[in-house]
Formats: structure tokens, C-alpha cells, sequence
């Protein structure tokens, strides 16, 4: 019973958000793609709007997407054991 | 991990990883250095690149590797990331100069490239030798 439950009150969440935007939703004005496309190349230099938006326009973001790698990194130094901890672990289970 | 001799590996696989390890340190460098003329740049190329470090493994999986030393040029090439845009783009020297700004974007992908190249290698790597003594993924 409870499975049905959750799927149901699942379902009826997703149903009530979708029609909320959905009856909410802005005509979509495409002034900011319709400046990049035509400005790009001077603004920037790049032969490529993808570069020109990830390395000029949007530089913090692809600042702080570097930073993500650098968090799960830390968090995988900080989280998985060590060489040296996985053979004291073994040392203390044997002798 | 017990002692692994190189030659336990698969031959099959030595030679073929080793024939194909150049070309994908050149399609790599491929990747990221022509980031501004087609779609790729640092991130796709920087992927590439740690694909060398996972097919080093795959031929020779002993942890020989430094991965503090790994983490500490990404962490450098990482502080470049931060610092080159602050002091370049930021203050706006790369719209004041238009004649070098291909070669702010090329140097900006370079340094992603290689920062994500020795960051996913590192991450890897850990996890690769996770397991420790003698559980190694073989072919």
C-alpha cells in the first residue's frame, strides 16, 4: 500500500508543477542569442560562439565548474583510505 | 597488490595501447588547442588527455604513480584558471588589445585542458587502487 502511496503523491507532485509553469510559461524572447550570434567574433575574437560564451562571456561559470573537479577531489582524498590505512587495517584484522 | 610483471599483461593490448598512446596525446592537444575554431575545447580535450592515464592502467595497473604530485600541478593549473581571467579578462586588458585575444582564449584552454586532464587522472587513479592489494580490473 504505501509504495502506491508514494508513487501516487510522486505523480500528482510532478502533474501540479508541470501544469503550474506550464500555465505560467513567457513567450520566449531570444534577444540575448540573437546578440551573441551576430557579436561574437568582434566582442571576443573566438571563431566559435560556444568558446566565446565559455571563455568570455560566461568566463566565472567555466571558473567555478574547474572548482567542482577540485571539490570532488578533495572529497575523494578525504572519504577513500590510503595505501598505508588499507594495509594497517589488514595488519590489525591479522595480527 | 602482488608483484605484477609487465609482460603478465595481454601482449594484444600492450601493443595496440602503445601504438595508439600518441595519437591520443595528439588528438587531445588537437582538441584543446583548436577549442575556439570548432566545438571541444578544454574540458572535452582535458578528458582526453586522462584517458592516457586509464590506459596506462589498463596495460600496467601498479601504483607507482604519484597522485599527491598529480593533485598539486592540478591545484596549480587550477589557481591560473582563477587568477589569468581576474587579471586578463576581468580588468578588461583582452578587450582593450583585440590583436591577442585568440591567444587569451587559446592559453585559457590550455590550462583547463590540463587541469582537467590531471584531475581526472588522479581521480582515477584513487579509485582504480581503491581496492589496494591485489584486486586489480584486468582485461
Amino acid at each position: 500500500m504505501r509504495p502506491w502511496l508514494s508513487a501516487l503523491l510522486l505523480v500528482s507532485v510532478y502533474v501540479l508543477v508541470m501544469t503550474m509553469t506550464h500555465g505560467h510559461a513567457s513567450p520566449h524572447d531570444a534577444f540575448l542569442c540573437d546578440y551573441v550570434l551576430r557579436h561574437f567574433h568582434d566582442d571576443t575574437g573566438a571563431h566559435n560562439a560556444v568558446a566565446a560564451i565559455l571563455l568570455n562571456y560566461r568566463m566565472y561559470d567555466t571558473m567555478f565548474e574547474a572548482l567542482i573537479l577540485l571539490t570532488a577531489i578533495v572529497g575523494m582524498h578525504q572519504f577513500l583510505p590510503r595505501r598505508a590505512d588499507i594495509e594497517a587495517g589488514e595488519e590489525a584484522r591479522h595480527g | 597488490m602482488a608483484e605484477l610483471h609487465p609482460t603478465e599483461e595481454s601482449l594484444v593490448l600492450q601493443l595496440i595501447i602503445g601504438l595508439l598512446y600518441p595519437f591520443m596525446l595528439l588528438y587531445g592537444f588537437h582538441i584543446i588547442l583548436n577549442g575556439q575554431f570548432t566545438p571541444g575545447g578544454g574540458f572535452q580535450g582535458g578528458c582526453i588527455l586522462a584517458t592516457l592515464f586509464v590506459a596506462r592502467y589498463v596495460v600496467f595497473p601498479v601504483d607507482d604513480m604519484d597522485s599527491e604530485r598529480m593533485h598539486i600541478i592540478e591545484r596549480l593549473f587550477l589557481v591560473l584558471i582563477l587568477v589569468i581571467p581576474v587579471l586578463l579578462l576581468f580588468t578588461g586588458v583582452v578587450s582593450r588589445y583585440p590583436a591577442y585575444r585568440p591567444l587569451y582564449l587559446m592559453i585559457m584552454d590550455l590550462v583547463i585542458g590540463v587541469e582537467v586532464a590531471f584531475g581526472l587522472g588522479v581521480a582515477v587513479l584513487r579509485f582504480a587502487f581503491f581496492q589496494g592489494v591485489g584486486q586489480t580490473w584486468r582485461l
